[in-house]
């Protein structure tokens, strides 16, 4: 078992120093084109990286924030007869506040996909 | 006593919250000043729901959330610290662009984050109210959306924030572990019977305090703060230096106080734990404040500073001199925030020590108060500054921490040095450009006014203030 685990160990490290090593020893040479992104020879188009519209990151905020929402009705459904009308009043409480914000949201206009 | 009042006032604070996040997508936008004095309106009815429950112990939810003396006290300095940051706001929130009403709910938010965690006993509930105030937090600090900076400062104090948060809910689960119990109390309870797990208790308390110790702005665990209160806008920024730290030292005199008055053996290594930041917050916070030229950073490294002294009072276990210290700190450190913010116009703020040269004699009202403000942060008479000073001091002489204090003294005379230069820069240097700012802004100047008031009165009468602090902090044990 051991033997497995120092084979494992010894080649590991020899492939560490070896990649260290060439960082360290070997020469740096680097031109523009070598910096460039790779794109089969051909002048590269544009950038890597690229602006892209974050509209369904809003929907996913407000899905997680409903979703989520949601599922504190099942423990609460599960204990409701036992609290009896305190439950009621407490959930009518959080539903209210979650109304609160859904209406902001509303209104904020994060439901209109183009704006 | 078990009653609803115990809740009424947090209610009122969260609805207010609430009314105005619902007012402002309804208001139109040149209407939008309303909603500071519908705030304001909310705030004043809080509070005189607190003065009535004085000495009345309300307790609600099983005793998970009281109103004893001590949290109705520090319930009651919350209060006008919101009030006075929503004074110093609302001129600087539409000259500066960020005029939204989310402002002022956030801001409220974030007041009943601070209720909530002085207001209970069990920790749990604590890092519930501590995680209501800083959400609001991080998105207070970037609420000037165009400006880099804010960015940057929002989401430094959001990362580490997080980190910090991870820390204290490891503290208390491993709290858990050793004590099977979450209250304050029977932690305490647990520590003193030796029944605890020794090392798995000391390490959850030591992570409490280090998750505590980024709210606070403690030095290890300093490095957010100069940047956050550089790039939050002003206001907001008087309101981080006083609310998380003030609501930091309530819960750390709460679980700290006991727990070093009674358990003897084993709190030696947390009282040194606790002897080390303080000493490194304030030499370290001191000595960087020379080298800055910034006055918002120059007032961050001056918190930093004032978070170790304030530290000597948990470790001399003097509870009263510590309330009053915190009660000093946030007339005085508000009204130097109203001051610096007083400098600015549309869509420009002065925040360099050149643009206060010359500004004594010009607008010789916010030079004065301004110098009286940086005068009590240094400590001089007859300033409440010098006062809590004294009596954090004394308190440690009485427990033999002369080391300490020695420390606490000379850090004090550095911070002297920067204090001053500001003054001087006001008063004795030649401006070499024009500095004009917008001076038509009451609620600004009420606000310097009465801190200004504040720190006189705490520095030349503080009897009566006194006796409240002693009567609340009886409630401690």
């Amino acid at each position: 078992m051991i033997e497995l685990f120092l084979v494992f160990v010894i080649f590991g490290f020899l492939g560490v120093l070896l990649v260290v090593m060439n960082k360290l020893l070997g020469p740096k040479r680097s031109n523009p084109t070598k910096e460039s992104p790779f794109e089969c020879g051909s002048p590269y188009l544009q950038d890597g990286i690229n602006p892209f519209p974050l509209k369904y990151s809003l929907v996913a905020f407000l899905f997680l924030l409903f979703d989520i929402e949601v599922v504190f009705f099942f423990p609460w459904a599960l204990v409701f007869k036992e609290i009896g009308i305190t439950a009621l009043i407490v959930m009518f409480a959080y539903i209210f506040i979650l109304l609160i914000g859904f209406i902001y949201a509303w209104k904020k206009g994060a439901f209109q996909w183009e704006r | 006593m078990n009653s609803f009042s115990a809740l009424i006032p947090l209610l009122i604070i969260v609805f207010a919250s609430l009314c105005i996040m619902i007012l402002e997508a309804f208001l139109k936008k040149e209407n939008k000043d309303y909603l500071a004095y519908i705030s304001i309106i909310f705030l004043v009815v809080c509070g005189f729901f607190l003065v009535r429950a004085w000495n009345k112990d309300f307790s609600y939810f099983n005793g998970n959330l009281f109103l004893d003396n001590l949290s109705l006290f520090f319930s009651f300095i919350f209060l006008i610290t919101t009030f006075l940051v929503i004074l110093i706001s609302m001129k600087y929130i539409s000259l500066q662009g960020v005029n939204c009403g989310e402002y002022y709910s956030l801001l409220l938010l974030a007041l009943s984050g601070m209720l909530i965690m002085v207001s209970s006993g069990d920790l749990l509930v604590i890092f519930l109210g501590l995680e209501v105030l800083s959400i609001s937090s991080y998105s207070l600090a970037g609420l000037r959306r165009k400006d880099e900076k804010s960015s940057e400062a929002a989401i430094k104090y959001f990362l580490l924030g997080c980190f910090a948060s991870a820390f204290l809910v490891y503290g208390i689960a491993l709290l858990y572990g050793a004590t099977y119990s979450t209250d304050i109390a029977s932690i305490i309870n647990h520590f003193q019977s030796g029944e605890s797990l020794g090392l798995m208790a000391l390490i959850g308390l030591g992570m409490f305090v280090i998750g505590f110790g980024f709210k606070i702005a403690v030095v290890p665990f300093h490095m957010w703060t100069p940047d956050v209160y550089e790039g939050a806008p002003t206001p907001i920024t008087a309101f981080f230096s006083v609310g998380p730290k003030a609501v930091g030292f309530a819960v750390l005199l709460r679980v700290l106080y006991p727990y070093l008055k009674n358990v003897q053996d084993s709190s030696k290594a947390i009282f040194l734990l606790l002897c080390i930041i303080s000493v490194l917050t304030m030499v370290v916070g001191n000595l960087i404040a020379l080298r800055q030229t910034n006055l918002k950073r120059i007032l961050a490294y001056s918190s930093i500073a004032h978070a170790g002294y304030l530290l000597i009072a948990i470790l001399a276990q003097d509870n009263a001199s510590l309330v009053f210290y915190l009660t000093v700190y946030i007339f005085m450190n508000i009204g130097a925030f109203a001051a610096v913010i007083a400098l600015g116009k549309k869509d420009k703020e002065y925040l360099e020590l050149e643009d206060y040269a010359g500004i004594g004699f010009k607008y010789p009202w916010i030079g004065a108060t301004f110098s009286v403000f940086l005068l009590s942060l240094a400590g001089f008479p007859p300033t409440g500054g010098f006062l809590a000073k004294f009596y954090v001091f004394s308190a440690a002489v009485r427990q033999d921490l002369v080391p300490l204090v020695i420390i606490g003294v000379l850090a004090s005379l550095i911070s002297v040095f920067y204090y001053l230069r500001i003054i001087v820069y006001m008063y004795m240097k030649e401006p070499s450009y024009e500095v004009d700012i917008n001076i038509d802004n009451p609620g600004l100047f009420l606000v310097l006014f009465l801190c200004l008031y504040g720190v006189l009165q705490l520095g030349i009468f503080p009897g009566n203030v006194l006796i409240l602090i002693k009567q609340a902090v009886t409630a401690l044990l």
